[in-house]
């Protein structure tokens, strides 16, 4: 049995006093790339929040690489190698793109590394390279989530947090963008943990898919064997596709 | 017979507030009067006075979430009001030259000036507040600031109307501890009448989420103007009060000090409630006292102890950044007092209410997390919240 | 032409004081939301660090018969050391606390400088003359100017060329950049938050002290409530020139210098005593007609 990369062992996660996450468990091989899905208010950003720092659970262990990370700073969680692309992307409007993308760059000591990254960034996303030095502001949504990618990466990122990278965006952008997650697994060995919002989307990206409802973990299994939808909509939804609903049944 | 009894006791449990203060209020004075200290005495109509200003100060602040740095410059307008109509009937066109010639014929019963005092900072509160209610929050309290400063400025300067820098003496004596008392009650009572009624209602959802609160048709802008000229009339009213009691009152005697210490009152005991206002000038009066008697020197026999000057402000300054840090809410936890004591509740006396959401609160976290119980957890919850609703 | 010239000097030595003093509230704003109340106090213990604390009353000049860069070095050095303990002990807790509530924490924290300084100085005002070649006038053409205006404003415009080009070029000024438009997401960058935090409290600090000493080599005197109306005047530029925005806070700053020294002009004799009144009233008027302040960026938003 693989050692998990990211191991979150029964989160809580309260806001005052709502509990949006209770007790949620789930785990990350490395190199996979895992989707977390569910309606709106599960819970799912919440939990993504939590194991980047920015939130506290009040009970529970996040477990990355062994080293637990309970009470650490947002900060300090990118230092130990997990970087979030948040909701909405977030790009700093009033910084040009360069500007953006080595934000994430200062903490590293490595300098050449970094010079070196970069310019495969420029690379990889060549939209990005013609618009360095324009502020981030102008550009458009797609462009702008190549943007906030790049910059997670180019934190030296091995896990990437990716929370609703479709909202908001066309959807031929968004097989763009996922084609972008894909090969970050294939191309450079990055471990994703993605929160998405349609099913089918994360049935044909990840290796396995986690159903999160109402702050708990409703159905988790491989993408091979949720392929068919039935089960998902049904941990989904809270009752069946034929419409009716499973409680009642029983 | 019993249905009466019972309408009564409801009604008293859920709007105790007003009473319990007021009864509390007035302890005090008895214990006052019976002990015949005139030291004692001066504090307790001091203490009163700061009641009406922090109440006041309460309305405003407590129920729009905006910080006002200003309402000492209101309670110099009230505290000159009230010298300009009734101050040193003899040589009043010798102090204040400026004033109008019918003012300086006519000496105004006190009572009656000291409640136009409060008329005229309620004035002035609506002209500076119609400009500076659009600002921003935080903008708003800048300008709350630059409200303190720019009236101390000019009544510093305007000799001919103010003596300027000198202290202004001669008015008559008026304010004893039940003119105070009467002040505080009624302060306390009208501020729970607004916190009750459809305006303060309204202010405190703009304080809660001003966006939610312009979106479901507040008028942000108009109800901090109301509180805000509400709580002018206070200070203006603590400002005649005050001069009444002094006799003798001075600008400097109404700028940053008085306005650190009235918002360390309310910070302390509680910024968000009527109750905080109270407890706060209550409780820190008394450290104050208590500070002041360490700093004259305590004698213990052999020798004295005292503090070296300046603890009292240091002292106070501390407490109040402490009590940010460790309990922002304050004393009262922003909470109002109730009857009996032992019930702090979120709103006043809402009893059956609170009850009851206790009771679904046991019901939901006492079953499992299982499908089949959840078509009865969501009958009863569409029972129980048709019912009462939870507050 | 002569008086044009004069009028603009004088107006721009003013607004320069002012803009860096809104500056200084600024920084710390746009990164920390915070209305600091306790800045007059850092600009009057600028002062008081030239002075031995002791409560006679001829101030014992210490630090201030230094050569001039070691005295502006080391008094600015004291106050960013008062500044750092206030971000540490009080600020650093509250960081997630509302904007109201840090502002009350900050007016405490100035009125607890204010008064131990009224503790070991004593309330008196005492004379400090520093500098004194600089109240010297300097010819220029027609016109005699004192040095101090010419000196407070190529100060202020080297300050303001410096300041942008660290926020502009160094990895630090990126970050705070960054963080003053979205804390949260710079931190899951790794942005240090105590470190931009610092930062900007040093730079405050740092332009505290500069304000204090050219406003003391105006005055000659040293007080315990000297940095207030500074302090009130920062804020109000900040207010009108649009909170969040460092260039607003500047342009406000200059706008106050120049309105208040056409005042001073304009007003008739008996009533300029009360210029500052009429300065607040022409404020309340922009105000009225551009609530949002006269520099509007993007980051300028209230958190909502």
């Amino acid at each position: 049995m693989i050692e998990p990369m990211l191991q979150v062992e029964d989160i809580s996660v309260h806001y005052g006093r709502l509990a949006a996450v209770r007790g949620v468990s789930l785990t990350v091989g490395r190199g996979e790339i895992v989707c977390l899905v569910g309606p709106n208010g599960a819970g799912k950003s919440t939990t993504l929040l939590t194991i980047a720092g920015v939130l506290a659970p009040t009970q529970g262990t996040v477990t990355f690489d062994r080293s637990p990370t309970a009470g650490l700073s947002p900060e300090a969680v990118v230092r130990l190698g997990i970087s979030m692309v948040p909701e909405g992307r977030r790009v700093f409007s009033s910084l040009t793109v360069e500007e953006n993308l080595r934000l994430g760059t200062y903490g590293r000591s490595d300098r050449r590394a970094v010079e070196r990254e970069l310019a495969r960034i420029y690379d990889e996303f060549p939209i990005l390279a013609e618009r360095c030095s324009m502020r981030a502001a102008k550009l458009s949504g797609g462009e702008q989530q190549q943007l906030a990618i790049s910059r997670a990466l180019l934190t030296g990122a091995k896990l990437l947090l990716v929370d609703e990278p479709s909202l908001g965006l066309a959807p031929i952008i968004v097989e763009r963008v996922y084609d972008i997650l894909r090969d970050l697994r294939e191309k450079r060995g990055v471990t994703l943990l993605i929160v998405e919002e349609s099913t089918e989307r994360a049935v044909d990206v990840a290796d396995r898919v986690y159903v999160l409802r109402r702050g708990l973990i409703e159905l988790e299994g491989t993408s091979e064997d949720l392929a068919d939808g039935e089960r998902l909509h049904e941990a989904y939804f809270g009752f069946g596709a034929a419409g009716t609903s499973q409680e009642t049944q029983q | 017979m019993m249905d009466q009894a019972l309408r009564w006791r409801s009604f008293l449990r859920l709007h105790a507030t007003p009473f319990v203060l007021s009864l509390l209020l007035i302890i005090i004075v008895l214990v006052a009067a019976i002990a015949q200290n005139s030291s004692l005495d001066r504090t307790i109509v001091d203490l009163l006075i700061r009641v009406v200003f922090v109440v006041g100060l309460y309305i405003f602040v407590g129920n729009s979430g905006v910080v006002s740095f200003g309402h000492a410059a209101f309670m110099m307008i009230g505290a000159y009001a009230t010298a300009w109509q009734d101050c040193c009937s003899m040589v009043k066109s010798f102090f204040m030259p400026a004033l109008p010639k019918l003012m300086l014929e006519t000496t105004v019963p006190p009572p009656i000036a000291t409640v136009t005092s409060g008329l005229f900072a309620a004035l002035i509160g609506l002209l500076v507040g119609a400009a500076i209610m659009r600002l921003s929050g935080i903008g708003a309290s800048i300008a709350t600031f630059a409200v303190l400063v720019v009236f101390n400025v000019v009544y510093s300067n305007w000799e001919s109307l103010t003596s300027g820098t000198s202290t202004m003496t001669g008015i008559p004596a008026f304010t004893d501890h039940w003119v105070a008392l009467i002040a505080a009650v009624a302060a306390i009572f009208i501020a729970y009448l607004y916190k009750i009624s459809r305006f303060g209602l309204m202010l405190r959802t703009s304080r809660e989420d001003e966006v939610a609160a312009k979106a479901s048709g507040v008028n942000v802008v108009l109800q901090r103007l109301i509180a805000f000229v509400l709580s002018a009339f206070f200070a203006g009213l603590a400002g005649g009060l005050y001069a009444h009691f002094l006799g003798t009152i001075t600008v400097a005697a109404f700028y940053l000090d008085l306005t650190f210490i009235t918002l360390a009152m309310l910070v302390i005991g509680g910024i968000n409630s009527l109750s905080g206002a109270v407890i706060g000038v209550i409780s820190i009066s008394a450290l104050i006292e208590v500070l002041r008697q360490l700093e004259r020197g305590i004698d213990i026999g052999f020798t004295t102890i005292a503090v070296p000057g300046g603890t009292q402000e240091i002292g106070l300054g501390v407490a109040m950044v402490l009590i940010l840090i460790f309990r922002q809410r304050g004393i009262t936890g922003n909470q109002e007092i109730t009857w009996p004591f032992s019930r702090f509740m979120d709103k006043p006396g809402n009893a059956l209410a609170t009850f009851r959401a206790r009771r679904l609160a046991q019901l939901v976290c006492s079953q499992r997390s299982s499908p089949s119980s959840a078509v009865g957890r969501r009958r009863h919850l569409s029972r129980v919240t048709k019912q009462g609703g939870v507050p | 032409m002569n008086s044009a010239l004069q009028f603009l000097i004088d107006a721009l030595s003013v607004g320069s004081l002012y803009a860096l003093a809104a500056l200084g509230v600024g920084l710390v704003f746009g990164v920390l939301r915070l209305v600091n109340f306790a800045y007059g106090d850092f600009i009057t213990v600028g002062s008081y660090a030239l002075i031995v604390p002791s409560a006679s009353i001829t101030a014992i000049v210490f630090i201030g018969n230094w050569p001039w860069p070691l005295l502006v070095i080391a008094s600015a050095a004291i106050v960013v050391i008062v500044a750092l303990i206030c971000e540490y002990l009080v600020f650093r807790p509250l960081r997630q606390a509302p904007p109201a509530v840090l502002m009350i924490a900050s007016f405490g924290v100035g009125y607890i400088i204010q008064n131990a300084i009224i503790t070991i100085y004593t309330a008196r005002p005492k004379a400090i003359g520093i500098w004194p070649g600089l109240t010297e006038a300097v010819a220029i053409g027609d016109l005699r100017v004192p040095g101090l205006q010419l000196v407070t404003i190529v100060v202020a415009l080297g300050l303001l060329a410096l300041l942008i080009l660290f926020l502009k070029k160094s990895p630090f000024g990126v970050q705070m950049r960054a963080a003053a438009e979205d804390f949260q997401m710079a931190r899951m960058l790794g942005v240090r938050a105590n470190t931009v935090i610092g930062t900007a409290f040093v730079i405050s600090a740092f332009l505290a002290a500069i304000v204090s000493l050219l406003f003391l080599c105006q005055v000659g005197v040293v007080s315990f409530h000297m940095g207030t109306q500074l302090m009130l005047i920062a804020f109000i530029a900040t207010v009108i020139g649009g909170m969040g925005s460092l260039v607003g806070a500047v342009v406000g700053g200059y706008t106050i210098g120049i309105v208040g020294t056409l005042l001073q002009v304009l007003l008739p004799e008996n009533v300029r005593t009360f210029r500052d009144a009429f300065v607040f009233a022409a404020v309340i008027i922009i105000l009225l007609a551009r609530p949002q302040g006269l520099v509007v960026t993007r980051a300028a938003r209230e958190r909502v």
